[in-house]
């Protein structure tokens, strides 16, 4: 099955950038003339990883398959790493720093988010080593 | 070259081809990636020009001008109305509106209405549907205010998913010249091919508005003759004939016949600048947006489901507002200078009558009556989408063109030439990088052809 396959740098802490790598890969659906919903719950899928990745994790890499029949989008990163992923996916939870807050983030909906507009993702995640989140959409038709 | 996609479209935009020099910054430039330069000339793709002036704004060769409207009905037996942006006040410095007004009747136009009455029609339907959408959740937030037709036309084309947050009042150009079309004809007992509109503003969009407005609105007439002009096309005569009057000061002042002949307001000439649209609203969850790049940022941002807890956003693609707009006479600080000295001279606040607007609004005097998405399509045409497979293709040959995005091929960038070259408009040689190395398009084809993929 031919894919395209493309990755992108995502660096920590850098609010400037943040979000590029997610609009590349939501125009890269645009000019392939993907579903608009298909497009629309991949963007907000990446962009939620892509965020948690910059206020949460470490330097890392959000890369992107794309085939005729799905996208599957995958985040990496060497941060800090998840210790009770089950609670980090609850809705609320956060360990958002005040000063991501009063920038409108940390209501603990990123992950929650992903789970409702993603048809498969899985999370895993050890202290110390890292996340990495995958997420598949399947296209229509 | 020919146009893209078949059926050729009145463009906002005329390249002047003895005087382009071939340089490319227009090329550059262009949000939509609509022009080329092919064979030392540049070319634009009709059906893609958004009218944003960009282009304009940049070439140094002076190629580049709007197509606007000739202006030939004026002292004719035809009833010519100039509908007026109170941008042009901002024009001139220190000269009151109403002055700036007869100064346009003794050019020859019948009548001389502003703009500022539905300016505020619109504020008040647009608080009133956001407080009703408040509750029936029919437009998802942010709704995206639908004045800047740039704004408009870069949705259509690059953000069509965000076409459902295109607020549905019309817009107030719109409202205006049916409001003005219905009240003469009225007035003077008229037929529809008796009056002549023109809509006199800054933009190079509007070009073809308030033909297309009053379509859109439903009107039944023929709208053979109505256009636009750019300020700076009647700058120069419009400056003499005030001139003309302060010195002399003694043409008296016709007796306005209309309620909206009078109407101008120190609100019209916020309107004119960035955020004045937004401060009319009088909300609080709202935004002021302004510049070309900004906006493409905050649409592709919006596409990422961001900005969702805003009611409203007033984008203008212009830096400043529309007193930035490409075919203005002055400076846009100048400009700007001059509208809020005027404001304050005048004095804002509203003259409607509420319950009136209301039932207005609930006769759905505010909705056009076409389709939205006859409103909202503009005359645009996307490209057409590559495959698939087209698209392997051409992510291998900007691999093969191994290029630094010089764009002396005459197109923007290494991959829209790598998309001209699949579009089969452009040829290898007019890449200087495929050519020193004598590569063709067979050799191309035979590296990226997907028959040959092993993967
Ligand atoms: N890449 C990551 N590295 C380390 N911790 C993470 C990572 N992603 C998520 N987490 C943890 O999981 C928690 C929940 O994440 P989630 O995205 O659901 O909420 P949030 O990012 O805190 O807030 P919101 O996404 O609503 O702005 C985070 O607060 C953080 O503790
Ligand atoms: S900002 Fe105003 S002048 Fe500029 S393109 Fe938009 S409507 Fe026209
Ligand atoms: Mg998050």
């Amino acid at each position: 099955m031919p894919v395209i396959h493309k990755s992108y740098h995502v660096t920590k802490n850098d609010f400037i950038h943040a979000g590029e790598a997610s609009i590349h890969v939501k125009n890269l659906l645009k000019s392939l003339n993907y579903d608009s919903d298909l497009v629309r719950r991949v963007a907000i899928c990446g962009y939620e990883a892509e965020m948690n990745l910059v206020m949460h994790g470490g330097d890392g890499e959000l890369s992107v398959d794309v085939s005729q029949s799905k996208v599957v989008i995958e985040v990496t990163d060497k941060g800090p790493g998840i210790a009770d992923v089950e609670l980090a996916m609850q809705e609320g939870y956060s360990t958002a720093k005040d000063e991501y807050r009063e920038m409108g983030f940390g209501a603990g909906m990123g992950l929650p988010n992903i789970k409702k507009n993603s048809d498969e993702m899985t999370i895993s995640s050890e202290p110390g080593s890292g996340t990495h989140v995958t997420m598949v959409f399947f296209c229509k038709g | 070259m020919n146009e893209a996609n078949g059926s050729p479209r009145h463009c906002f935009i005329h390249f002047e081809q003895s005087m382009c020099s071939g340089c490319g910054l227009c090329v550059k430039r262009c949000p939509t990636r609509a022009i080329r330069v092919r064979n030392g000339k540049a070319t634009i793709k009709n059906s893609l020009c958004i009218g944003c002036g960009e282009c304009i704004r940049i070439c140094e060769s002076g190629a580049i001008t709007a197509s606007t409207s000739e202006l030939n009905s004026l002292n004719s037996d035809k009833i010519t109305i100039a509908l007026v942006s109170p941008v042009l006040y901002s024009q001139f410095p220190g000269v009151l509106p109403r002055d700036v007004l007869q100064g346009l009747k003794n050019m020859g136009f019948t009548h001389a209405v502003d703009m500022s009455y539905y300016f505020e029609m619109f504020q008040w339907a647009t608080a009133e549907y956001i407080s009703r959408n408040r509750k029936t959740g029919e437009s998802p937030w942010p709704l995206i205010s639908p004045v800047c037709p740039v704004v408009l036309r870069l949705i259509v084309c690059r953000f069509p998913s965000l076409l459902p947050h295109v607020h549905p009042i019309m817009r107030p150009v719109a409202l205006m010249a049916r409001d003005v079309m219905t009240q003469f004809k009225v007035h003077y007992g008229v037929d529809d091919q008796d009056i002549v509109l023109y809509y006199i503003n800054p933009c190079p969009s509007k070009m073809g508005i308030p033909k297309k407005e009053l379509e859109t609105a439903g009107t039944s007439a023929d709208l053979h003759s109505t256009g636009a002009l750019g300020i700076n096309d009647i700058y120069g005569e419009l400056s003499r004939q005030i001139k003309h009057f302060e010195k002399n000061d003694k043409i008296p002042f016709a007796q306005a016949g209309f309620e909206f002949e009078q109407c101008t307001s120190g609100g019209g000439l916020l309107w004119s600048m960035t955020g004045g649209e937004a401060e009319a609203t009088g909300l609080d969850k709202i935004l002021a947006v302004a510049g070309l790049n900004e906006t493409i940022t905050y649409l592709e941002k919006i596409e990422l489901g961001l900005f969702n807890d805003l009611e409203y956003i007033e984008f203008r693609t212009c830096r400043e507002g529309c007193i930035g707009g490409a075919l203005n006479a002055i400076d846009k600080y100048l400009a700007k200078s001059a509208a809020l000295k005027m404001a304050k001279t005048l004095g804002v606040g509203t003259r409607l009558n509420r319950e009136r607007v209301l039932r207005l609004y609930d006769n759905n005097w505010f909705f056009p009556k076409t389709t939205p998405q006859a409103l909202k399509t503009m005359g645009i045409q996307k490209e057409r989408t590559f495959s698939f497979d087209e698209l392997r293709m051409i992510e291998k040959i900007v691999g093969i063109i191994d290029g630094k995005n010089c764009g002396a091929c005459g197109s923007p960038d290494c991959r829209t030439f790598a998309e001209d070259l699949i579009r089969e408009e452009a040829a290898p040689d007019d890449c200087v990088y495929l050519k020193i190395r004598g590569i063709t398009m067979d050799d191309i084809l035979m590296r990226v052809k997907p028959e040959q993929d092993k993967d």
